[in-house]
């Protein structure tokens, strides 16, 4: 009982097939290999939920085509029952095992294999099916070198090779008979049986023809007479004359006096979800493998003792390692290091409450990485954003609030989905657009899918290829005023990663995503709305990287040669995507205008390397990025974007309603954009800054003006007499450098005011290549401050000593 | 057993409404549908309804029957098909017989419920043993063991060329002696039955130490075997026993003689990225030395430890393996005197691996010799004499060598392999990518092969020939590697690319350059300082 209690899952293993020699498939690329198309195939499985069906948890492709398959698990299987079932708990069986049949069969999904040992009945008498998708998942059993069941549950046209679902239904009656009769032809080897089973077509019924070869005539006859009713309907050999699920699950019902079981919902650990315990215990330290091994299913052959001997060019292999036999075994698991990894947490912390002051973990200082990995921390986090995904769309602003700190990757598709603010009835929305009737850019989108994130094995199997292509297929089809620009692709893949088996939400997700981070990037003619982008990322990198800045300048190593892949595809493109989900959560939690600041966080940590460089280093450099620290570069981006001042990062190609409040505005012509190498700055945001004391105002008027009325605590450095060719700036003059540095220490913004544009831009220029940090201009300059905010005017205190 | 998939077949669903002013007329609606039909009946209802521009409050009633039809036809489609093969079996017009052989094969061979009781086989036992053991405390013994082992094979191997070259002398001298007195005292008959006793006197004398040898390795096998298997016990008795009950007292340990300096040799080691967003680390080694000073025997002369890795990895799966350019003939290769020179404690004898390839390679080769020429249309007969074609690769698998576990030998014509024009659809280079593949499907995680594809430096090999050849080789290895990441086997840790040993050291320094420019270099990682 206690050991009952203790396995909640339980795991087995399998080889696919090889593929031999060297096939290629009909786009000349090689075939997918078993393994992975088995593993997108199982993913579906891992979503179905049904009180006799085992949960289907994991499925893991190790090396060599191996796949393990975690599901869950309980009591003991039918076949490790010695003792006989009374009738009573023979039709409670057969009722579970019916209507879990029939819900499958509902799904679409046969089983094939259905067999003693595949039935888990507990203590109190709850039956599940455990791994019941292995037909499903093997494609039919053609990814597999092993045939799938047992001999003595095949049906006729099973051996014949043929049976569609009703295969179930003949195995099903297997079962139920030797649930009655004992263990049926339980000495012979496979040959004979098949051969028994396939002689029963000449029989009236095969049932009695069964139970008078194993002398159980009697017995049988003496079964009470609707028992029999449904194991004759069931043995039928026409499977069209069969019952079918639906049928007896009904017949079981009515004769079924028994209570229906109702078990008491555990409280605690054992309360949780099964997906949530199974990842903690992975996180306490839980092995997968070396279970299997302790328990003989993953054997340790030495690979050099299964060498071919040869391969010709064809890639024929001779000789080497033969298919391994399949084990039907299972390995238990116990949940005991997770137990006692939380054990000291208190009852009252497994229902956090909405409005409970929460408790701060010490762990929160730690990187992200190291935080997805603490049992503890995903615990509290998992139980905290379960509850507030069960609020939503009602609870989104505590889902932010919590998706800033971190989010747990086991839930990250729904919180994703609920930052993107996603709801409503997305399945029947998806459903109504045409994804297969062929288009002209299938042949694109045909050629990019291969070549998309393929080292993720979801999204390189046949699996992930069709449900990508029908996605993007679906999103043009709904966005007609874009078009496919390559990188689309790679767009959609993450969401494609996430919500796999869910892709009306992974659509839902990609049409949230691109109007407000890409917003008409996907253009057929999309060159300003990149060029825009580009440019406001280069004044960007201007104000926070001054002497990168210069530099490049200096090399000519403009944006447009290297950024367009980084912001077309929200850098998807770049990077794999475990560092994508990272990059990405921050995105979607500080909004549009983070995206510019993490292009400089990846220049920056190339900064020592682009400093060094020339052009042409510069080039082959980014046609391969080296490693990214992604971590540090979310980091640095989320401050740098805090602490830039909204209106530097002004783009006009969003889906922002238009700024009209002139003392917000800094839109200029896209010429003027082009041509200015620092931003320019709000008047809204220049009088907080002031007010903050954080800026300092080089104002480069005549010093006349200046006298006359000047902004308030501003220095004047008139621009007629600034040498731009000195790059120094000691040769402003002692008092305005000495002001300079001061404001550089104190990592102030310097803003440049003037009466005319021109002016501004070449003295902004000039700072920059002072490595003046900070700079920028002042939307409308020294007039339109003057006409919103008189204010702030004051005529400058004269000054002693020269000037 | 797979179902016989893949014959759909189509259905009409036919749907008829009536038009909305006149109640007698009908719409009728026919849409062919694959059976089984593999997407959602949903979304095609939704398709229908947009082509045939029907009417919206159609939608729940054709869900219902579009759903409705699909699942009937279904269910018809595998009632039919079973009804079908069913009958046929009533019938008596299917093979049961093989039918059943087929079920029965199939769980025999590939269920473990009903395998035939197998335990392991006799290879798999010992390797287990002698991993064990290994990494005991007992690893150093052993390889001392191995170390006498091996050099009473070599003192043997310079006893039997001292004797032979004994022999060679006095029977030059005899024959010079004899020449001198040509038409003196003797006749060329005479001179020719010397020739002719020489000769026998020879072979006599090669047969013998040959025999010996022979006999050595058999024994030493065997001695290896029984006290490995000795060893065990005791280890496994107790575990902490320092083997001191080990046959050291039989094998005094080596004294380290005067160890020789290697020769300085060119070498330099990169470590690289791959991979557009995942990045694989690998290393690279670019090193100019003979290739076949990698598969050379283990002499332990330069002290036993270096016999430790070897033996350390034999049995696990990091495995290394050196790629070696061959003739057609598997028996020829300059490996068998190579690797003779100690005994193979673990797999066959080189030369009876070599013959046993040979053998069981000529059917499956012949067979594809035949068709190839059959698909050529022409008759180039000539050629298909030989089993063995440039480009196909055999296996030999060694304990013995000092860098390897296994031997690639890449079949070449070395004719071919002097031309300058080499392309990446050469055989070679197809065989390097199948010797890839086979690396990460076995794991086999680090690999030596000769970068210019000559085993040795000849005039016409100019300095662009090398470049330009080292640059294909380099390139092509890069997108195998790259294919290779996603088999699902061992991933390539390390790739030497070995150079001739006369390799000089601007073209060292030229190659070294390439392989910068092709692969990228793993930067140092930069902490990034924040201001």
């Amino acid at each position: 009982m206690d050991e009952e209690e203790d396995n909640k899952f339980a795991s087995c293993t399998y080889f696919a097939r090889n593929h031999p020699g060297e096939t290629c498939g009909s786009n000349g690329l090689p075939l997918t290999p078993s393994s992975v198309t088995i593993l997108g195939r199982a993913q579906r499985l891992l979503t179905i939920e049904h009180r006799n069906l085992c949960t289907y948890l994991d499925i893991i492709r190790g090396k060599h085509e191996r796949i393990i398959v975690v599901a869950e698990v309980i009591g003991k299987s039918l076949a490790e029952h010695t003792s006989k079932f009374s009738i009573q708990e023979i039709i409670s069986i057969g009722v579970q095992i019916a209507n879990a049949m029939c819900y499958l069969h509902q799904q679409g999904i046969t089983h094939r294999a259905l067999s003693d040992d595949n039935i888990l009945i507990d203590s109190c008498g709850r039956v599940k099916l455990y791994n019941y998708g292995m037909y499903y998942m093997t494609d039919g059993g053609k990814e597999v070198p092993f045939p799938l069941g047992l001999p003595r549950y095949l049906s006729p046209e099973t051996i014949l090779n043929g049976a569609g679902p009703s295969a179930d239904i003949w195995s099903f009656g297997i079962i139920l008979l030797e649930l009655c009769i004992g263990k049926l032809w339980n000495t012979l080897k496979p040959g004979p049986i098949l051969r028994r089973i396939l002689t029963l077509v000449h029989a009236n019924n095969p049932a009695e023809r069964i139970a008078r070869e194993h002398d159980c005539y009697d017995s049988y006859k003496a079964l009470p007479e609707n028992i029999r009713d449904i194991i004759e309907k069931c043995l039928t050999i026409y499977p069209s004359e069969r019952s079918t699920f639906s049928e007896i699950s009904e017949v079981l019902k009515m004769i079924n006096n028994q209570k229906p079981i109702d078990l008491k919902v555990p409280r605690g650990l054992l309360g949780c979800k099964l997906q949530y315990l199974y990842h903690w215990w992975q996180l306490a330290g839980g092995d997968i493998i070396s279970e299997l091994k302790r328990n003989g299913l993953i054997k340790n052959s030495p690979p050099i003792l299964a060498m071919p001997i040869a391969i010709l060019l064809d890639g024929c292999t001779i000789g080497g390692k033969k298919n391994a036999v399949f084990d039907r075994r299972i390995a238990k698991y116990s949940l005991q290091i997770l137990k006692n990894r939380l054990a000291h947490i208190s009852p009252h912390d497994f229902y956090p409450l909405m409005h409970e002051k929460r408790k701060e973990c010490d762990t929160v200082s730690l990187p992200k990485i190291i935080r997805e990995r603490d049992t503890e921390y995903q615990f509290y986090r998992l139980l905290w954003f379960q509850r507030l995904l069960h609020g939503y769309p009602y609870t989104s602003q505590y889902i932010r609030a919590q998706a800033e700190v971190d989010i747990p990757p086991l839930v990250r598709g729904d919180v994703w989905a609920a930052l993107l603010g996603v709801f409503g009835d997305i399945e029947d929305q998806y459903e109504r657009i045409d994804k297969e009737t062929p288009t002209p850019t299938d042949r694109q989108i045909d050629v990019d899918i291969p070549r998309c994130h393929q080292y993720c094995w979801l999204l390189c199997g046949r699996a992930g290829h069709r449900t990508l292509k029908r996605l993007l297929k679906a999103w043009l089809l709904t966005n007609p005023q874009y078009v496919y620009w390559q990188g689309l692709d790679s767009l959609t893949a993450p969401f494609l990663y996430l919500n796999f088996c869910n892709e009306a939400r992974a659509f839902a997700c990609l049409s949230a995503f691109v109007p407000k981070f890409l917003h008409k990037f996907f253009l057929k003619d999309n060159s300003a709305v990149i060029k825009e982008y580009l440019a406001k990322f280069w004044q960007i990198t201007t104000f926070h990287e001054p002497e990168l800045a210069a530099h490049l300048h200096d090399i000519n190593f403009v944006p447009e040669l290297f950024a367009i892949p980084w912001f077309l595809t929200m850098f998807s493109h770049v990077f794999p995507l475990h560092k994508i989900v990272h990059l990405w959560d921050a995105l979607l939690v500080e909004g549009p205008q983070l995206p510019l600041f993490m292009g400089l966080g990846i220049l920056r940590q190339l900064r020592d390397t682009l400093l060094d460089s020339g052009f042409n280093e510069c080039i082959l450099l980014f046609s391969d990025l080296p490693e990214i620290d992604i971590g540090e570069c979310v980091k640095v981006s989320i401050e740098m974007s805090r602490n830039t001042p909204r209106s530097i990062s002004y783009r006009r190609f969003t889906n922002e309603p238009e700024i009209k409040d002139p003392m917000d505005v800094v839109e200029v012509p896209m010429e003027v954009l082009l041509a200015e190498i620092c931003p320019r700055i709000s008047l809204t945001d220049f009088f907080s800054l002031t007010c903050q004391e954080k800026c300092c105002v080089v104002d480069i008027r005549s010093n006349l003006l200046y006298e006359k009325s000047c902004i308030e605590g501003s220095i004047n450095v008139p621009y007629s007499g600034v040498h731009l060719g000195q790059h120094e700036l000691r040769a402003l003059g002692l008092h305005p450098s000495k002001v300079l540095n001061n404001v550089i220490a104190q990592k102030k913004t310097v803003i440049v005011a003037s009466a005319e544009d021109e002016t501004a831009q070449l003295f902004s220029e000039y700072l920059v290549k002072c490595k003046v940090p900070r700079v920028c201009i002042l939307h409308g300059g020294v007039s339109a401050l003057q006409s919103h905010v008189p204010s702030l005017f004051s005529v400058p205190p004269k000054r002693n000593g020269p000037k | 057993m797979t179902t016989e998939a893949g014959e759909n077949v189509s259905k009409t669903f036919k749907f008829s409404f009536p038009t909305c002013t006149n109640k007698e007329v009908l719409f009728k609606l026919e849409v062919p549908v694959d059976i089984p039909y593999e997407g959602s009946s949903r979304e095609l209802v939704q398709r229908v309804l947009k082509m045939f521009h029907i009417p919206v409050y159609l939608e729940d009633e054709l869900n219902e029957k579009l759903a409705e039809f699909i699942a009937e036809e279904t269910k018809n489609y595998h009632n039919e098909r079973d009804e079908k093969l069913l009958n046929q079996l009533k019938n008596g017009e299917l093979n049961i017989e093989g039918i059943i052989k087929g079920w029965e094969k199939n769980f025999k061979e590939n269920v473990l419920e009903f395998a035939e009781q197998k335990g392991s086989s006799d290879e798999e036992v010992f390797a287990t043993a002698y991993h064990k053991l290994v990494h005991s405390p007992a690893l150093e013994t052993i390889l001392q063991v191995e170390s006498s082992y091996a050099k009473t094979v070599m003192n043997m191997i310079q006893n039997r060329d001292k004797d032979i070259k004994k022999l060679t002398e006095r029977q030059t001298q005899e024959m010079e002696d004899k020449i001198r007195l040509l038409n003196i005292s003797t006749t060329e008959e005479e001179i020719n039955a010397l020739a002719g006793k020489h000769f026998e006197e020879q072979s006599v004398a090669a047969g013998h130490w040959e025999s010996q040898l022979d006999a050595l390795r058999h024994a030493q096998r065997a001695a290896h075997r029984a006290w490995l298997m000795t060893a065990l016990d005791d280890y496994q008795l107790n575990e902490n026993a320092t083997p001191s009950n080990s046959p050291l007292c039989m094998f005094p340990p080596d004294l380290p003689g005067p160890i020789q300096p290697a020769p300085p040799r060119l070498e330099e080691s990169f470590t690289i990225h791959l991979g557009s967003q995942l990045k694989q680390t690998h290393n690279i080694r670019l090193v100019a030395v003979d290739i076949l000073d990698l598969c050379s025997v283990n002499r332990g002369d330069s002290g036993t430890w270096n016999r430790a890795q070897p033996a350390l990895g034999l049995y696990s799966n990091d495995l290394s393996a050196v790629v070696l350019l061959a003739e057609h003939e598997p028996s020829r290769s300059p490996l068998v005197a190579l690797a003779r020179q100690a005994t193979e404690h673990h797999f066959d004898d080189v030369e009876i691996q070599l013959r046993d390839i040979a053998e069981k390679v000529k059917e499956p080769a012949e067979k594809r010799n035949l068709e190839r020429v059959a698909g050529d249309g022409r008759g180039r007969s000539a050629r298909v004499k030989r089993s063995l074609q440039p480009g196909d690769v055999y296996l030999s698998r060694h304990s013995n060598l000092a860098d390897a576990h296994l031997v690639y030998h890449l079949v070449i014509d070395d004719e071919q392999m002097k031309a300058g024009d080499m392309t990446s659809r050469h055989p070679a280079i197809l065989a390097l990518r199948n010797i890839l593949k086979s690396a990460s499907c076995n794991d086999v995680t680090s690999i030596a092969l000769p970068l210019l594809l000559r085993h040795d430096l000849t005039e016409e090999m100019t300095m662009s020939w090398c470049i330009r050849r080292a640059e294909l080789v380099l390139k092509c290895v890069k997108g195998f590697m790259l294919e290779g990441s996603g088999g699902g086997g061992a991933e390539l840790r390390t790739l030497t690319v070995a150079l001739p040993s006369t390799t000089n050291q601007t073209l060292f320094s030229a190659l070294a350059d390439l392989l910068t420019n092709i692969f990228r270099l793993a930067g140092p990682v930069r902490q990034n300082k924040l201001e």
